[in-house]
């Protein structure tokens, strides 16, 4: 894919700066798209853990920032991601990327090569819409449960046309079996009973914000799994290239 | 590409598809692991409508049907991760995460939504104005033609509604967001815009009467042969299998890149629907997706049908901008 807006994606971090490096890699808020308190003073650094991952990686002694850049920039030729390289730092940004790139849950993301006394480290912030997406969704599906017991509440019918509906369904003489399935030795359906006639029918069903709770829990659980999967998928990916012989 | 003819036309002029069985990858490995590839799918199918047939009353519940259900995609899952058909279609965090969103949106939303305006509530109240009893006679069929029936209606009825899907615009613009996978997973058939999981389960079953137990039975049919449309797992599955049922390397070729190969395999379950009306291509296909394998968000999955159409309309009924003459 061509990098047709990799030069205004260099814009997009403070830490792109070549002369910069003494600053924390921290992106420019105000052109940085998955932040939802643009413009306001929430000070992000306390939650932005949450979908941004850091971290950092020790270069082999004698690699140069440039032979390490390199071996790293294969990973920005796909699919709808576009990248730049400026001396020490690498920016990149994708969009729409296919499930098939290995970087495919981050959106944006810089690594830089910082140069230190005991050696080179290369340094990098990525981040995921898809990480806040799915610490988000334990709260939607909660508000979807919540949604249904309102809604089951506001449908709840009289007393006197449930009791009348759960009559008419009990009053339904069980169909007797075909004698194929006689023979072949199936149950015969029993009678249905009152309680449990009233929980008959698409219509009738009572809407139950079990499966609402059920969604709201695993995507908590998955959420961890994947803050903490994808923060070390990374880090292997990236040792993986910078040793690569 | 030069392409490939079948019948009347010509397949894989733009992508990279395999046609003919003969031609299609077999089950690699150890003599067990190709024994459990090959019979995985006939054994579950009747293993549990046995289980269905025979179980007790107070077993066979919708309740346990779910369970069972939870359990046997995990099982796939499972499969999935043993022995996949691509490498490329290996499930990631992200696309679990994404095609679990859309399962947990159909299984809470769209049911709130369906129980107000679904084609079960249409059915009813038609019947109601109209004072029709159900079909009751259907009841007093053996049970396995009554789960058959029910299950073959709701596939005759989505075959046409998904071969609408593929020629008439309007309904295109809803299901064109599902063609943006660009790999095929167990949950990947729940992936798409609302508007078109809402149209995909529209059916005229409740205008039959059938009973309980049917549906248990119907339920299984869905969960062990169409469950495998969209699964990254490489079966050897039986020549019958695949001569009456839908397959992940038929749905594979439904999705390829290659447009010609898109018009054809529709049915769910069935593939001999496709057989009968003329639309089936025996084949599988690695590269999927649109636009080259452009993979939309979860945003542009919600508003494309929209904001498509929206730019559609405007072209077509938009004022024309007006030529200024030259200075």
């Amino acid at each position: 894919m061509g990098s047709a807006s990799a030069a205004s994606t260099a814009l997009l971090y403070a830490g792109a700066d070549p002369g910069s490096q003494a600053q924390p890699m921290r992106p420019d808020k105000s052109k940085w798209s998955p932040d939802p308190f643009k413009g306001t003073s929430v000070n992000l650094r306390f939650i932005d853990w949450i979908w941004h991952v850091r971290g950092s990686l020790e270069l082999a002694p004698g690699q140069s920032s440039q032979e390490a850049l390199e071996r790293l920039d294969p990973l920005f030729h796909e699919t709808g991601t576009s990248h730049e390289r400026a001396d020490d730092t690498l920016t990149f940004r994708k969009k729409d990327q296919p499930a098939q790139d290995k970087m495919s849950v981050f959106d944006s993301g810089v690594l830089r090569i910082e140069k230190r006394a005991a050696g080179s480290v290369l340094r990098y912030h990525l981040v995921s819409r898809t990480l806040l997406f799915c610490f988000l969704l334990p709260f939607a599906f909660l508000a979807i449960a919540q949604l249904t017991i309102a809604i089951g509440k506001m449908e709840n019918p009289p007393a006197a046309k449930a009791a009348d509906a759960a009559h008419k369904a009990a009053a339904k003489a069980p169909v007797p079996l075909n004698p194929i399935d006689k023979f072949l030795g199936a149950p015969a359906p029993e009678k249905p009973k009152k309680g449990e006639a009233e929980k008959m029918g698409k219509r009738g069903k009572k809407a139950s914000p079990t499966s609402a709770y059920v969604f709201a829990s695993m995507f908590a659980i998955l959420y961890l799994i994947g803050r903490i999967l994808e923060d070390r998928l990374v880090k292997r990916l990236l040792r993986k290239k910078l040793q690569a012989p | 590409m030069d392409g490939i003819r079948v019948g009347n036309r010509v397949v894989g002029t733009q992508s990279p598809v395999t046609i003919g069985w003969e031609n299609i990858p077999k089950v690699e490995g150890g003599p067990v692991k190709r024994f459990v590839f090959t019979w995985f799918q006939p054994t579950m199918l009747f293993a549990l409508l046995a289980f269905w047939y025979y179980a007790p009353n107070s077993i066979a519940t919708t309740s346990v049907a779910i369970g069972i259900g939870i359990g046997f995609r995990v099982l796939l899952l499972g499969l999935e991760w043993v022995n996949p058909r691509y490498e490329s279609w290996r499930l990631t965090w992200k696309e679990l995460v994404v095609d679990l969103f859309y399962v947990g949106f159909s299984y809470t939303l769209l049911r709130i939504v369906d129980s107000y305006i679904g084609s079960d509530v249409i059915i009813e109240n038609v019947q109601h104005h109209f004072h029709w009893d159900k079909f009751a006679w259907f009841t007093g069929l053996p049970l396995l033609v009554q789960a058959f029936l029910i299950s073959f209606i709701f596939d005759f009825g989505q075959y046409w509604m998904h071969r609408g899907m593929h020629n008439w615009y309007p309904l295109w613009l809803p299901h064109s967001v599902h063609h943006y996978i660009t790999q095929l997973n167990i949950n990947k058939g729940a992936v798409g815009n609302p508007v078109e999981l809402f149209l995909i389960g529209l059916g005229i079953g409740g205008l039959f009467d059938f009973v309980p137990r049917a549906f248990l039975l119907a339920g299984t049919f869905g969960l062990t042969i169409g469950t495998y449309q969209h699964i990254n797992v490489r079966f050897n599955s039986p020549k019958w299998w695949r001569f009456l049922f839908n397959t992940t390397e038929h749905h594979s070729l439904h999705h390829s890149q290659d447009y010609e190969s898109t018009r054809s395999n529709y049915s769910g379950s069935y593939i001999f629907i496709d057989r009968m009306f003329g639309t089936c291509i025996d084949g599988e296909a690695e590269l999927l997706g649109m636009e080259g394998g452009r993979r939309m968000s979860v945003r542009e999955q919600m508003t494309y049908p929209f904001t498509e159409g929206w730019k559609t309309l405007k072209e077509r009924f938009g004022r024309a901008p007006v030529a200024l003459p030259a200075e």
